[in-house]
């Protein structure tokens, strides 16, 4: 029975939470149970919070038995991110430096899931103040892939999106500067959304870099993100990027229905230099499209040359900002990868600064323009699979190549776009899950479910699970 | 003059890691790289948008 519970998603949960044949407490207890058994593999958690989540789960049971259930949330076991604020809880980024820090409010995405009914089982990893990709944390350890242990669960969100992937959190949130979301959800295997910019308030989540950071849901199903999104949308007067524009229901408007949709394929960018296998699982994925009445149209992104260079000028120099003064004062006290990062984000000059945000207009028009042709753009979420843990490379068609600048490179993008990206599961390069991506106009997030839809119902993991779930 | 990567940072009062200075050089050298031929195409109208707001942006 909790075997079987553990690999449920939150749309076949809540019924039965809502008819009351399953208790939040039983459902509770098998989570962090198999969260605890399976932390020495995966390393999942940062902190857990047993005693607070059993006792949030007796009142959610006694809520729904009163006939006061709350959606499709209520009841729903579930871990976030260690940079997103607990009230009087300590939240760690998973740093040295803010080993103790406690923040003084909850987070707004905190606030709405806990109004929501959620019970919160703890904290999870991450790549040390989400600067990096690989979860290979030097104070807390590495987080491991549950499709393979040897490999990245991918970062920043490393902690959730293993988490998830494993059962050990229903769904989570992650946060995504330039690809933390959908980095570890490509790689894990899970539905994973960077909303647009100023959608989902950032109030109480710890910066990586303002003008790039999101926040978003890692889940097991499309419908599970649209059912967050539902919850966590929406404006916020205490987050200044905030913005204020009407939020539908995401999830009521999930039909997988793609006939007349318009594909746009960019070639030169989205679909250069990616694995081969990679490659054609996207490209497969396009084709069910299509054969359930989309069409493809070709868009040119001119300025897309660009992109790398201005999101690595933005995110270096934003997060060496946030970092200046510890790296003043206490260098030691980062990790070696991530110090060398805040060593490198205090070179650009404020022309090159400047000049990355022209760049990044230049951008915003010209997507704008392509979706004036095409309702969504397709792409590989990544243009590789996992990497190997300790391994600063990856190998993309028999070439070894730098793991850091292969792994951002058609994520990145969409946070300088500030423009909604979804990554859904395509299927798989051996054992290792591949990412489609789907990227949208401002607000466009339902539509991307929506297509995302379409794409989980033709079943692409073949109904495949992580090896270490056949094991529980 | 150009100076050099330990040089930039000492100015700015951050001691980089000897061992990292090597790799530093390479990592700048292969972002100016990635910043390709932008001084030749014209970016020069593309009003960034900061917003200076009286009074400022937010409550709260």
């Amino acid at each position: 029975m909790a075997k079987e519970l553990i690999q449920k998603s939150v749309e076949e949960l809540a019924p039965l939470l809502e008819s009351g044949s399953l208790s939040p407490v039983d459902l509770t207890k098998a989570v962090l149970d198999h969260a605890e058994e399976t932390q020495d593999t995966i390393n999942a958690y940062m902190t857990f919070y047993r005693d607070e989540a059993e006792q949030a789960a007796r009142e959610a049971e006694k809520e729904i038995k009163d006939g006061n259930y709350r959606g499709m949330y209520h009841g729903i076991p579930m871990a976030l991110k260690d940079n997103l604020y607990f009230k009087n809880k300590v939240t760690t980024m998973s740093s040295k430096i803010h080993k103790d820090f406690i923040p003084e409010d909850d987070a707004t995405v905190v606030t709405k899931l806990r109004e929501a009914g959620v019970i919160f089982t703890g904290k999870l990893s991450m790549h040390e103040y989400a600067w990096g990709i690989t979860n290979n944390n030097p104070h807390y350890g590495a987080v491991r892939n549950p499709w393979d242990t040897s490999k990245i669960p991918g970062g920043s969100s490393g902690g959730s999106g293993a988490a998830v992937s494993i059962g050990s959190s229903v769904a989570s949130l992650g946060t995504d500067t330039a690809g933390s979301i959908r980095i570890p959800s490509s790689i894990c295997g899970i539905v994973g959304l960077k909303p647009t910019h100023g959608r989902v308030s950032k109030y109480g989540c710890y910066p990586l870099a303002w003008s790039l950071d999101h926040i978003g849901p890692m889940t097991k199903t499309i419908k599970d993100a649209a059912g967050m999104m539902d919850i966590i949308s929406g404006y916020d007067a205490k987050d200044p990027t905030s913005v204020d524009t009407p939020v539908d229901s995401h999830l009521k408007k999930i039909k997988g229905n793609v006939k007349d949709l318009v594909i746009g394929v960019n070639e030169e960018y989205f679909f250069k230099e990616v694995d081969n296998e990679v490659d054609q699982v996207v490209r497969g994925n396009i084709q069910a499209l299509v054969d359930q009445g989309a069409k493809v149209e070709v868009v040119k992104i001119p300025s897309l040359k660009y992109a790398e260079w201005a999101e690595l000028v933005t995110s270096l120099s934003e997060a060496s900002t946030i970092h200046h003064e510890d790296m003043l004062k206490r260098p030691q006290d980062f990790g070696d990868d991530i110090r060398m990062l805040f060593e490198l984000g205090e070179l650009p000059s404020a022309v090159d600064y400047l000049q990355a945000q022209q760049v990044r207009r230049q951008l915003k028009q010209e997507f704008q323009q392509a979706f004036q042709k095409v309702d969504v753009l397709i792409a590989p979420t990544l243009p590789v699979v996992a990497s190997t843990i300790g391994d600063d490379t990856v190998e993309l068609n028999g070439k070894k190549v730098d793991l850091i600048d292969n792994i951002i490179r058609f994520t990145g993008p969409s946070n300088l776009t500030g423009l909604p990206a979804l990554s859904v599961p395509g299927g798989f390069k051996g054992n290792l899950p591949v990412g489609v991506q789907i990227i949208g106009p401002a607000f466009s997030e339902a539509l991307l479910l929506d297509v995302g839809y379409a794409i989980e119902q033709t079943n692409p993991l073949k109904n495949k699970k992580p090896p270490l779930l056949s094991k529980v | 003059m150009s100076l050099s990567v330990k040089q930039l940072l000492e100015n700015k009062g951050i001691q980089a890691k000897p061992e990292h200075l090597e790799i530093l050089e390479s990592r700048w050298k292969g972002m100016q790289a990635l910043r390709g031929n932008l001084e030749n195409i014209k970016i020069e109208d593309a009003d960034i948008g900061l917003r200076n707001i009286p009074g400022g942006d937010h409550i709260g």
